[in-house]
């Protein structure tokens, strides 16, 4: 495993470097504007999410250098676990470098107290965690495509769903209840008092869907043809 | 006899291609060369010895061991040489092989760049600015320097200059000479198994032909050439991939003697084949088949 995050390491350093300076710009901006911090924690979090696997999972991509990896001497499941531990650690890097820009930057509106405690740190971790639970195996599997087929996927589906609830018509169809109890879900998830329950939980969930994750990425990859 | 790669009713299928039911046997410490026309499956059964592709039925053993099961060890004791060679480009070549190093427990920096002089590869040129010849120079190198006993190479001379192409057959039959090195070697260019192989498999369109030692197919195959009154039911037996033409015939047979047996005497003329005659008439006979299927 060490192996292949050296090699992700080697790979992604200078375009990780890259993704930062790009960060820099995007957050100083964002800190100057809203005044929020769970926008802020969300926004951070889908930024992150997002472009992470994407940096980290397109450097192969680009290369086409998949095949050649799997002629190494190392198992595919190493490979994808490999992926996914630098995947994570680029995250990890991702959001501190955020929170500390958002805590530094001398023109942020927003409190360094509100977004530096440990319900922002697990809610982000948590949110980022269901983002990349469901892009990782995509990517795996089809590459870059698969993060693009996702998101065109996404696209179409909230323009269904639109379609849907708007052909419904009424404020309580089955389309709308259900977009209010996930807005819902989101606010308890931004305001819940932060219980060691709770963070447990959130902990425990964020775990329980990135080992699903995993576990279905590592079964794609091994039935791949390069 | 101790086998290096030993496949068994190796199978993939792909939509409009299936390589079927593949089995050979490379003996340890010699040159296989497999051959056969464009689309044959050379480079599929590279790939699943590689396990770059997942086989859809049938075994890979290397030096006993299964490929799939044993896939860090067996892929440890193999160097490889793609078709494409797919390092990263941004790399400078002595970068790629520190990316490389420590996947091989028994990787030997100091023969990576001996290798790289004599190959005349600078080690601080990135790789994307390498001819494809040199990039083949490259993957050789690496596949060279972690004391591979398997050796698979897929059309490594594709690229390479006369001079170079000759010094790689030459160094490749040196590596055999410890009795422990085997190399499984497909390529085009014919005549360069004919210096170096010892055995040859033939792939056509999936299938495999024959696979067998070199010496003993250019025993038993044979070029027959002779006027068109000579082709009769008891002839038409012997030969494959017939050609006719104003002046007569010209034909492969699988077994030389008893073509020379049955057409003594009869102004047939039987010469010596090369395996470039071979991969022709063969890959000919396919396409004939392929036609009349299509009738």
């Amino acid at each position: 495993m060490l192996k292949i995050l050296r090699l992700e390491y080697l790979l992604n350093r200078r375009q990780i470097l890259i993704v930062l300076a790009i960060f820099t710009a995007y957050f100083a901006y964002m800190v100057s504007r809203i005044d929020s911090p769970r926008v802020f924690v969300v926004s951070t979090c889908i930024m992150i999410g997002l472009a992470m696997p994407f940096t980290i999972l397109g450097r192969e991509d680009k290369f086409k250098t998949s095949a050649f990896v799997c002629s190494l001497p190392v198992r595919r499941s190493t490979v994808v676990l490999g992926k996914y531990a630098a995947t994570w650690a680029a995250i990890g890097l991702g959001l501190g470098y955020t929170l500390l820009l958002a805590a530094v930057f001398p023109f942020s509106k927003i409190q360094v107290a509100e977004i530096l405690t440990a319900r922002s740190l697990f809610v982000a971790l948590f949110l980022i965690s269901l983002i990349f639970a469901v892009i990782l195996p995509f990517t795996i599997r089809f590459g870059l495509v698969g993060i693009i087929i996702l998101l065109v996927g996404f696209q179409l589906l909230g323009i269904l769903a639109l379609i849907l609830s708007h052909v419904l018509g009424g404020a309580n169809n089955p389309l709308r209840v259900f977009i209010r109890a996930v807005a819902g879900g989101l606010r308890t998830l931004l305001t819940h008092e932060a219980t060691p329950g709770f963070l447990l939980a959130l902990l425990a969930v964020g775990v329980a869907v990135s080992a699903a994750s995993l576990f279905v990425s590592r079964a794609l990859y091994v039935r791949r043809d390069f | 006899m101790e086998y290096a790669l030993e496949i068994k009713a190796l199978r993939k299928e792909y939509p409009g291609f299936t390589l079927r039911d593949v089995s050979f046997v490379l003996p340890r410490g010699h040159i296989m060369g497999l051959i056969g026309p464009n689309g044959a499956g050379k480079t599929t059964v590279i790939k699943l010895i590689l396990n770059i592709v997942r086989p859809s039925a049938g075994e890979v053993k290397i030096f006993g061991l299964d490929n799939l099961r044993h896939e860090e060890e067996v892929k440890s004791r193999t160097g490889f040489v793609l078709d494409e060679t797919p390092f990263y480009g941004y790399f400078k070549v002595a970068g790629a092989a520190s990316v490389i190093a420590p996947f091989y427990k028994a990787w030997d920096g100091a023969r990576f760049e001996m290798l790289c002089r004599e190959f005349e590869l600078p080690l601080t040129k990135r790789v994307n600015a390498l001819s494809r010849g040199m990039k083949m120079k490259l993957a050789l190198a690496v596949a060279l320097s972690h004391g591979a006993e398997l050796i698979l190479l897929d059309e490594p001379t594709s690229g390479l200059d006369p001079v170079f192409r000759r010094e790689l057959l030459e160094r490749l039959s040196g590596l055999i000479q410890d009795g422990r090195t085997s190399v499984l070697f497909s390529t085009h260019i014919t005549s360069d198994l004919e210096r170096v192989a010892d055995y040859i498999t033939f792939l056509r369109e999936g299938d495999l032909i024959f696979s067998a030692g070199r010496d003993e197919i250019l025993e038993k195959w044979a070029i027959v050439k002779g006027g068109t009154e000579l082709l009769d039911e008891k002839t038409s037996k012997l030969f494959r991939s017939v050609s006719r033409g104003p002046y007569g015939f010209t034909a492969l047979t699988a077994d030389k003697e008893e073509s020379r047996r049955v057409l003594a005497g009869r102004g047939a003329v039987i010469e010596r084949i090369h395996l470039d005659d071979l991969v022709f008439f063969l890959g000919r006979e396919g396409q004939q088949k392929e036609e009349a299927a299509r009738e």
